[in-house]
């Protein structure tokens, strides 16, 4: 009986899912919910012979995942991801079924998850990962994830159901670091040296002493709460990292050179994606290979080739010019853009693209917590800031209270009329859209400029 | 010509954008020439209420608010109590706003003391009430405000104190009397992020209006072409009452 009941979820899954490819959907999201009310223990069948790493957090799941991917793939090992962002207990059910035989076999060693930060919890039930990365933890779309604390709890019950883990944690953030309880094998990473010379003005989401509420104490800040903290009042304070970035020797418009330090040996590569905080999912990405036993000199070189997930610094040409695409989604993220933005020096036009859908966050509000003022005293640097999405009145608005003048912000009622201005441009665009306002503008690109769809 | 703001616990109430309200305070005011000085004081820092011009509060996550209720209690409480009554003006939100009342009751029973400098109290609730809503506000004859509110606390007036407006969609205070908001003298309390002011200049230079009244008496100021802030304001309007 549950063999049949197994047969006809993968069977239900595949048939919704090629089906509506070929109507020209994703198709992501709604075979895996077909699939989980025909068998609901679906996932934890068709996991269960499978090595699973999984990748959690609030900002850099989707880079980190890739970054491991590449490993995987120069290690040869056969392996399949949740590539398309589909990182939800159903996506991830459906990802599990399209690799998996009808009889509910999966056809390959290693399953590469990425898991949204709630759904962490339920896919854990089902889900025994080998190894799990814990990015950061951040605040984020409140009307959706509820307050850091409450994400937290997510994590702690996510990490107690998979007791076979070996658990990599972000030292530098207190409120990651604070997990280390629930696992018996932990892998900390960190930053050992500050990377920006001058960042933008933050809130730090977690000021106060998680133990005993007492302020914290910083050696150095890398960005938003994480860095060398202390609590001069308990004593609770940064471990010390096994994988830690150990000196950033460059750190440009396109990539980072650094070394990364594990256990004592030490690993000079480039990261080729620029932003400092794609250094932390660098090392993220060295402590998951230390966790998995995998060959860390070849996690080591392929962080100097890996593909970017959508949306993640990912560069197209548009007209004479090329864009580069950055998926904003709180106020820490869209900070640690500026701060890359704020090191460029050549001219360059900026573009915010603002949704207000349940998966870009209902509440916008966030956008003034984010330090665009540090983009208005770039002056000439920034030749224009073009704005669009459902809720471009309110970007517009933030930037003109930022202080970057009236004259200077374009606001595109459409998404073409958008990619219009973008082609009349020679300097290089950053664009930042929200999730949902990048899948539409994901769309319009590959029209008008040749862009692969986004579940390839 | 000048305005002190106080902006009372800045590192700790900065929930989704509240410090907007403030950018958008002091840009309001710069453009036309009036002074501005902002000055936060958090916790630990003594509160000279007599410094200030005007006062902003907002709101914060449960962990931090837990932080600062000890730092409140006490000479905090006297000065803000006394500041109100002495009508000072006051922007409190959402957190900010519920701290200004007598208490906070949370949904197994447990009851928190607040500060009590408005006649109202809060109680909490186990479903959240969110989404984007509006209001009117009855200082601007029943002009609609718009904004975000994010809440479980159910919050009740006392009989000393108005609501600021009406509900038009939304949930309000309390998701059952239709009101939303309070007044009392110079105090503005309301669960709205959005945040606030930038997308309600009405609103935004009411309560500058009233700060500069009351410390120059009558003072006019200098309207503003406002494009951006209405189109902002408008749009959302017509989103939310169009249903």
């Amino acid at each position: 009986m549950k063999k049949i009941r197994i047969f006809l979820a993968v069977l239900a899954c595949k048939t919704s899912r090629w089906l509506l490819r070929l109507l020209g959907g994703g198709g992501t999201d709604f075979p895996g919910r077909v699939a989980l009310a025909l068998c609901p223990n679906l996932l934890g069948e068709l996991a269960k012979n499978v090595t699973t790493i999984l990748v959690t957090g609030t900002n850099g799941k989707t880079t980190t995942s890739r970054m491991i991917e590449q490993t995987l793939a120069d290690s040869e090992i056969s392996y399949f991801a949740n590539k398309s962002g589909a990182n939800l207990l159903s996506g991830v059910t459906a990802e599990f079924c399209a690799f998996s035989t009808l009889g509910g076999k999966c056809k390959k060693s290693v399953a590469l998850i990425e898991a949204d930060e709630a759904a962490f919890k339920a896919i854990s039930r089902f889900v025994d990962a080998k190894t799990i990365v814990v990015t950061n933890v951040f605040r984020d779309q409140l009307d959706r994830y509820g307050e850091v604390t409450h994400t937290l709890g997510n994590l702690r019950i996510g990490l107690e159901n998979s007791p076979n883990a070996t658990v990599c944690l972000n030292a530098d953030d207190s409120l990651c670091a604070s997990l280390a309880d629930t696992a018996k094998n932990v892998v900390f990473y960190g930053v050992n040296v500050p990377i920006y010379a001058s960042r933008v003005a933050e809130l730090s989401d977690a000021p106060y002493c998680l133990r005993c509420k007492h302020e914290y104490e910083y050696e150095y800040i890398t960005y938003g709460h994480l860095g060398k903290w202390q609590c001069p009042s308990c004593g609770y304070a940064r471990p010390d990292p096994q994988a830690a970035v150990t000196s950033i020797a460059v750190s440009n418009a396109d990539r980072s050179e650094i070394t990364v330090t594990v256990d004592g040996t030490p690993f000079d590569l480039t990261v080729n994606l620029p932003g400092g905080y794609n250094i932390y999912n660098a090392c993220a990405s060295m402590a998951a290979a230390k966790a998995s036993g995998l060959d860390l000199s070849v996690a080591a070189a392929a962080l100097g080739h890996f593909s970017c997930g959508f949306g993640r610094m990912e560069k197209f040409r548009v007209g004479k010019t090329y864009a580069r695409m950055i998926l904003i989604k709180n106020p820490a993220g869209c900070n640690q853009v500026l701060n890359f933005l704020t090191q460029r020096r050549d001219p360059f036009v900026f573009a915010a693209c603002l949704n207000d859908r349940a998966q870009d966050g209902k509440d916008v509000s966030w956008i003034w917590d984010v330090d665009f003022e540090r983009l208005a005293q770039m002056g000439d640097t920034l030749q224009r800031v073009c704005v669009s999405g459902i809720r471009a009145a309110d970007m517009a608005l933030r930037f003109y209270y930022a202080g970057i003048p009236a004259e200077k912000i374009e606001v595109c009622d459409t998404y073409d009329a958008l990619l219009d201005k973008f082609a009349e441009q020679t300097a290089p665009i950053y664009v930042m859209p929200t999730y949902t306002a990048m899948l539409s503008l994901r769309k319009i690109c590959s029209k008008k400029f040749g862009l692969k769809a986004f579940w390839e | 010509m000048e305005l002190n703001i106080c902006h009372l616990y800045p590192d700790v109430l900065n929930l989704y954008g509240d410090r907007g309200n403030v950018l958008c305070m002091q840009r309001r005011l710069q453009v036309r020439g009036v002074g501005v000085t902002v000055t936060g004081v958090s916790v630990g820092d003594p509160l000279d209420a007599a410094k200030y011009d005007l006062f902003f509060i907002g709101g914060g996550q449960d962990f931090e608010q837990a932080v600062l209720l000890q730092d409140l209690t006490g000479a905090k409480t006297q000065a803000i109590c006394a500041a109100v009554e002495d009508g000072k003006p006051f922007l409190a939100i959402c957190g900010g706003y519920q701290m200004l009342g007598k208490s906070y009751t949370t949904w197994d029973g447990q009851e928190c003391e607040f500060t009590g400098a408005l006649d109202l109290w809060t109680v909490g609730g186990k479903k959240r009430m969110i989404g984007d809503y509006c209001f009117t506000c009855d200082d601007l004859g029943g002009e609609p405000v718009v904004g975000f509110e994010n809440h479980s606390g159910r919050t009740y007036l006392g009989a000393s104190v108005q609501p600021m407006g009406k509900v038009l969609a939304g949930f309000g205070n309390n998701g059952e009397d239709g009101t939303e908001g309070v007044r009392y003298r110079n105090v503005f309390g309301t669960y709205s992020h959005g945040c606030l002011l930038p997308k309600n200049p009405k609103l935004a230079d009411l309560i500058l209006q009233t700060a500069l009244a009351r410390k120059y008496g009558s003072f006019d100021l200098a309207p503003l072409p406002d494009t951006l802030e209405q189109t902002a304001h408008d749009y959302m309007v017509k989103r939310l009452l169009k249903k």
